[in-house]
């Protein structure tokens, strides 16, 4: 497809994420349903049908309600999780800030685990080497790097965790409503670093229940609602719709318990 | 094709040339092998973490086992051990025995275990249990240091066949993880396969000539024996550490070819499994 492939960070065409909700893990649950013939477990669909792109140096917030495929949609991107149906095309590193410091080990020390994490978003060796010292001073963290990362505060961890994350040079950065990232100057300081990727072209998906974030550093948005893309348009319009649809839900939900 | 694209380049020529996209992965793991080194001292550091003897429980297993095996198999139940006294001839087989059901074990459970990066991030999965089986070999690293103790002790030197071991120790370590990868994945789906493992190796060990030598096996058997790689593999490191002559080369072939056999339909499989490893965590 040349049209514009160059142009395209990430395209969604026609997917659907489908999960099986009660999950035979043992034989003794698959094999009687194999004999019998039938599903052994119901399906559920997180995301259906979605299609949408997001070109190069784009950022776009996702919003949506709990359960609307928010995070699916984050884990397809992020090439953790495969699409049921249709089709996912991400062009260039992913570098997720989803759940900070997941390959943290808590017996290794703040150094040591750098290394980890780093190598785990794809940095190499001499990579790592050279950015060491700007990862540790965005984390303000000097005094603590031969600590183990169990005697760390949450604060402490979460920063770790980010500045990994934003240094390991990515095309797209996947932010999972983690702005709020210990105290109130780091976060500002997180704020900044996201802002200078955005000069910088990187690709931006924020996914936020936060309207303030998704119309602050958002050029478009997409609404999400049952796993079914409703909009995807100016972050303003969408917000509107999202408050609505909070609305009616809540109405619905209060005429129901009434 | 519902494959995402990763990463553009070098990927598409290879399959444009035709090599199976599992072949390709597994020329990239090259780029990867940072984070296959970083993994693998995760593991060792974590290992012995807040014990007192630390890295020297690594030794006390196969220690402890070559005691007690010795007075059972060459005490009370007197086997012969052809060129060697018995707990020698016994440590050379349960080495790489220990080796490679450590590995099986650790293997089968190493994604099941990092369910909380994989269900956050992508790398290639094949680097978990890969990881779990490089820190067997320090281990065995570590516990070659009782071999070459005994051998000093009863002061058996090993002659220039001993050269042959890295090599029967890179088939078997083929072997090794063409088994592990499609445990491992298999154990994501069903946690049954990590019970299973468990009750086949303790069957193994039986049926692998360690605390018997390959002679007494009944002729009618030797073939079942021949394709067991386990068996190949450690009756080819008492030919050359013991009776220091060089492998029997028919099967050291026929041990190549298994290992890299499993190895190929192994990596194949967890591939083929991967995309739906964090749906099921």
């Amino acid at each position: 497809m040349p049209t514009g492939s160059d142009l395209i960070a990430i395209d969604f065409v026609n997917v659907s994420k489908r999960f099986t909700l009660e999950e035979g893990r043992t034989l003794r649950e698959f094999i009687p349903a194999l004999l019998k013939g039938k599903a052994w477990s119901e399906p559920f669909y997180a995301l259906r049908d979605v299609s949408f792109r997001i070109r190069k140096g784009e950022s776009v917030g996702i919003v949506g309600r709990n359960g609307s495929g928010k995070s699916t949609t984050l884990k397809l991107i992020a090439g953790v999780m495969a699409p049921s149906e249709g089709e996912v095309h991400v062009h260039g590193r992913v570098s997720p800030l989803i759940e900070l410091g997941a390959g943290f080990h808590p017996d290794l020390t703040g150094r040591e685990n750098v290394y980890l994490n780093a190598s785990i978003l794809g940095m190499s060796g001499s990579a790592i080497r050279a950015k060491f010292d700007d990862i540790v001073d965005f984390a303000e963290l000097w005094e603590f790097m031969d600590t183990p990362v169990k005697r760390y505060s949450s604060g402490m961890y979460m920063r770790l965790g980010f500045s990994v994350a934003v240094h390991s040079d990515p095309d797209i950065l996947l932010v999972d409503e983690v702005l709020a990232v210990g105290d109130a100057l780091f976060s500002e300081k997180c704020l900044a670093k996201i802002r200078e990727f955005q000069d910088r072209g990187v690709t931006i998906v924020i996914v936020s229940h936060s309207p303030e974030t998704v119309k602050n550093f958002c050029g478009r948005a997409i609404l999400l609602n049952h796993g079914r893309l409703l909009e995807a348009e100016s972050p303003e319009s969408v917000i509107q719709r999202y408050r609505e649809l909070v609305h009616r839900e809540e109405a619905t939900v209060g005429a129901l318990s009434s | 094709m519902r494959q995402s694209i990763r990463v553009a380049g070098r990927d598409h020529i290879g399959t444009a040339l035709g090599i199976p996209d599992f072949i390709i992965s597994l020329a990239n793991l090259w780029h990867r092998r940072e984070l296959l080194w970083n993994m693998t001292v995760r593991h060792l550091r974590g290992q012995y973490k807040q014990s007192i003897l630390g890295y020297a429980w690594a030794l006390v297993m196969p220690l402890s086992q070559m005691i007690i095996m010795t007075f059972v198999f060459s005490t009370i139940i007197r086997v012969q051990s052809p060129g060697a006294p018995f707990a020698l001839f016994l440590f050379v087989g349960l080495l790489p025995w220990n080796f490679f059901s450590t590995s099986l074990s650790a293997g089968t459970d190493s994604v099941v275990g990092a369910s909380s990066l994989v269900t956050k991030v992508y790398f290639p999965r094949e680097i978990l249990p890969a990881a779990a089986i490089f820190t067997k070999v320090v281990d065995l690293l570590f516990a070659s240091l009782i071999l070459v103790a005994l051998m000093a002790y009863y002061g058996h030197a090993p002659t220039e066949t001993a050269v042959w071991v890295p090599l029967l120790f890179l088939i078997q370590f083929l072997f090794t993880l063409g088994l592990t990868l499609p445990l491992a994945a298999l154990n994501l789906f069903f946690h049954d396969v990590r019970y299973l493992v468990g009750v086949a190796l303790t069957l193994w060990f039986y049926v692998t000539p360690i605390i018997y030598p390959i002679d007494i096996v009944p002729e009618k058997y030797q073939t079942f024996f021949d394709l067991n790689p386990l068996s190949l593999f450690i009756n080819a490191y008492r030919r050359v550490l013991l009776q220091d002559e060089s492998p029997d080369f028919g099967k050291m072939f026929l041990g190549l070819a298994i290992s890299v056999a499993t190895l190929l339909i192994g990596y194949y499989l967890f591939k083929k499994m991967e995309p739906g490893f964090a749906d099921r965590i």
